[in-house]
Formats: structure tokens, sequence, C-alpha cells
């Protein structure tokens, strides 16, 4: 791991995998919503608006995935002090709010013609717009603390307990009386049948491809900014 | 703005989105965190007759009767066992059908009639074809006739 | 009700959302690096 504590290794890896990532992410973006609005069958009981899940459902795992890639990045940042750790954090907020954000607006799109409600305080609905204020306050946190990204702890800390959040969202359609369905992939089966499930697998990739070109090229901006900001220091120091 | 009021506006707008937060997850725990109560949950749990409330549970099958006026509906939301008689003024969602998921908001009448004001759809986690649905009654029915 | 509104809507949102930050952090990114790049070649300042 500590391979890539050095930033000039982890951009020679960064540089080349960005355009990759960020093409290939909207190939299989393109290449799953296109059949996904007209090829596939439409849903028996739901009819038509069930594709909307083709985009809700990959915003949903990235919301939440993006939260499990704080808490991962700020325990290495804390238990490590990992260089790149704090930096990959910040790099992955204003992604994952912006993911629950969409997970939240398409599922009112949703919500409205199968449910017959735009928006309801189920367990559900309610942790995951508890997830969207966790990433707000994380952002501003990581915006105001005196320290460099690399060693503020303040966030890391947050990152942390905030993570309380992922396991309340994941079983809130267990614990609680919901309107939101229960949980339709599992580890190893699915409710959804193979010939609309396709299209989610290969949405899901593609958005999460995407995720990972957006953190990235957020990191190199970081990393080009400490980099000329060490620069200046220097330059005056001498 | 100088920096060090600048990062003060920060934490206090991450204080303010923390607490907003708690705040949401406390409104939303509220009665147990459920959006609804179910028949059985009523049936060991009464509610006083008035009192708003969500019901929901499953249609049940051949319980929905259309009133002679058009727009009022009855039906039965079932869990197992328990019943419950429910009478609708208003335009159902699509996904309103018998033997799916339901959410009604209201409260009792003396008589226990759950007078709704409002009817969300629920429905379940399995997605599938047109088609296979069609089978799977199909099945369903020759596996009622095997039964008879 | 008509679904296909609401699937338009749900498209778009996630598309233009993704596209918008994807196409921002791309921005920013080269942004910062070019000045990095051009701080580290001067030797004047």
């Amino acid at each position: 791991m500590h391979a890539f504590a050095n930033p000039a290794r982890f951009l020679g890896i960064a540089r080349p995998l960005t355009p990759w990532l960020g093409w290939g992410g909207a190939a299989l973006i393109v290449g799953a919503l296109v059949p996904g609005l007209t090829v596939t069958p439409p849903d028996a009981v739901q009819g038509e608006s069930a594709r909307i899940m083709y985009v809700h459902v990959p915003a949903a795992w990235l919301g939440m995935a993006g939260w499990g890639g704080i808490l991962v990045a700020s325990l290495v940042q804390l238990i490590w002090r990992h260089p790149l750790a704090g930096v990959a954090a910040r790099a992955i907020a204003v992604p994952g709010a912006a993911f629950t954000a969409i997970c939240l607006v398409t599922g009112s799109l949703w919500g409205r013609p199968t449910w017959g409600t735009w928006w309801e305080w189920d367990g559900r609905m309610t942790s995951m717009l508890v997830l969207l204020f966790l990433y707000f306050g994380y952002i501003a946190l990581a915006a105001a603390s005196d320290e460099r990204a690399s060693t503020s702890r303040v966030a890391a800390i947050f990152g942390v307990l905030g993570a309380i959040n992922l396991p309340i969202i994941h079983y809130s359609v267990t614990w609680w009386n919901s309107l939101h369905q229960p949980q339709s992939i599992g580890l190893t089966s699915s409710s959804i049948d193979a010939a609309l499930l396709w299209p989610l697998l290969v949405a899901t990739a593609g958005f999460s491809l995407l995720f990972g070109a957006i953190v990235l090229m957020r990191m190199r901006a970081m990393i080009a900014d400490i980099r000329v900001e060490a620069r200046l220091r220097r330059m005056a120091e001498a | 703005m100088k920096p060090k009021n600048q990062r003060l506006v920060l934490a206090l707008l991450a204080l303010v989105a923390i607490i907003g937060a708690g705040f949401l997850a406390l409104a939303g725990l509220r009665d147990n965190a459920a959006l609804f109560r179910t028949p059985a949950e009523l049936a060991a749990n009464p509610v006083e007759p008035g009192r708003d409330i969500r019901l929901g549970g499953m249609v049940a099958a051949n319980s929905i009767r259309e009133a002679s006026d058009g727009v009022t509906i009855d039906f039965i939301v079932e869990e197992g066992e328990a019943r419950v008689p429910v009478r609708f003024t208003g335009i159902a969602p699509d996904l309103f059908r018998e033997s799916s998921g339901v959410v009604a908001e209201g409260a009792f009448d003396r008589r226990g009639t759950f007078i709704a004001h409002t009817i969300l759809a629920k429905h379940d986690e399995n997605y599938m074809p047109p088609q296979m649905a069609d089978m799977e009654t199909r099945d369903e029915r020759l596996q009622r006739t095997l039964e008879r | 009700m008509d679904p296909v509104p609401f699937i338009v809507a749900a498209y778009a949102v996630a598309l233009l959302g993704s596209a918008g930050l994807a196409l921002q952090s791309f921005s920013v990114m080269r942004i910062k690096e070019r000045r990095a790049e051009s701080v580290r070649t001067r030797e004047d300042i």
C-alpha cells in the first residue's frame, strides 16, 4: 500500500488510468442504458417506470460505496498516516454527494408513478437523505479544517463516525415497515429476472468506472495544488 | 472575508449539517421508524377511532368493491389472519390492485372501518417481464385446478 | 399515469448530473495540473 505513498508513483498510475476509466465507464453506461430503454421488456407489474432502476440503483450504490470509500481512506489515514488517503477521501466526497442526490431525485421520480407519492418519511428514504446531509457536513468540515488534506484528522474522524449510517440504510427495509421494497439483489441470488437484470449490472459497472475516473481527476487536481504550494514555499525560503 | 472567519463559517455550516442530519434521523425514527402498522399489529394494539395512522398490508384477493358513485372503493387489507375493511374515496394509484401491497393513510370510524384519505401502492422486490408473469399465473391456475 | 415523462426526467437528471460532474472535475484538474507544470518549469520566481 505504501507503494502509492509517493505521489509521483501514484500519478504514474493515475494519469494513464483516468481516460480508461472515464471512457470505459461512458461506453458501458451507453451500452446498458440504450438497450435498457428500448430492448429489454418492461416489468410485469410496474410497466415502463421500472426502467428508472437502471439509473437509480447505480446512483444508490455509488452514494453508499462512496461513504464506504471515505471510511476506508479515513481509517488508512488515521492508522497508517498514509499521505494520499486524506486526499482520496476528500476527492470522493463531492461525487458521493452528487450520486446520493441523483439517487434521491430519481427515486422520487420513480415513486410518483408507482407508489403514488413523491416522498414519504420512510426508513429507507430518510436514511438516504441523512447520508446526503452527512456528505454536506463532511465537505464543509474538510474545507474548514486548518491543516492540509493529508494530515487533517477532524474530517477523517467524521468520515469514520458517519459510516454508522450505511448499515442503517441497508437494513432500513428489513427493520421497519417500509414503503420501499426489500433488497432485490443478494450476493448469490436475485429476484430480478435475467432479462431485466443485465442492463442493471452493466450500468452499475459503468457508473462505477466513471465514478473512479472522477475521483482520480479530483485527486490529481489536489495533488497539483499541493505541489504548487510546496514549490512556492521552497522558492520563498531560497 | 478573512480566511479565519471563512473557516469559522464553514465549521458552523458543518455543525448545522450534522445537527440537521441528526434531527432528520430522529424524525424518521419516531413511531419506531415504521412507516405504517399492519392489521396484525392493530389487532394486538387497537387505536381509537379518529386517530390518524397509516395502515399497510396486502389487498385481499377479490375484495375490491366499487361503490355506485364511481369514486368510492371498499376493500380489505390483510396480513395472515388479520383483516381490516377499508373505504377510500378518490383516485387510487395504478399499481393499487388485489393481492398486492398497499399503504393507506386515514383513521378508523366507530364501526371499525378504516376511512382512508390517501392510498399508496407498495410493490415487491420481484422484477420480471410481462410474458413470464403470465406464465406464472397460468402455473398458479394449473396448480389450483390440480388441488381441486 | 403516463410513465414516460418520469423516465425521461430521471435519465436526464442522472446523465446530465454525472456528465457535468465529470466535465467539471476534468477542467479543474487540467487548470491545476497546467499551473503546477508552469511553476515547476519556471526558474525565475
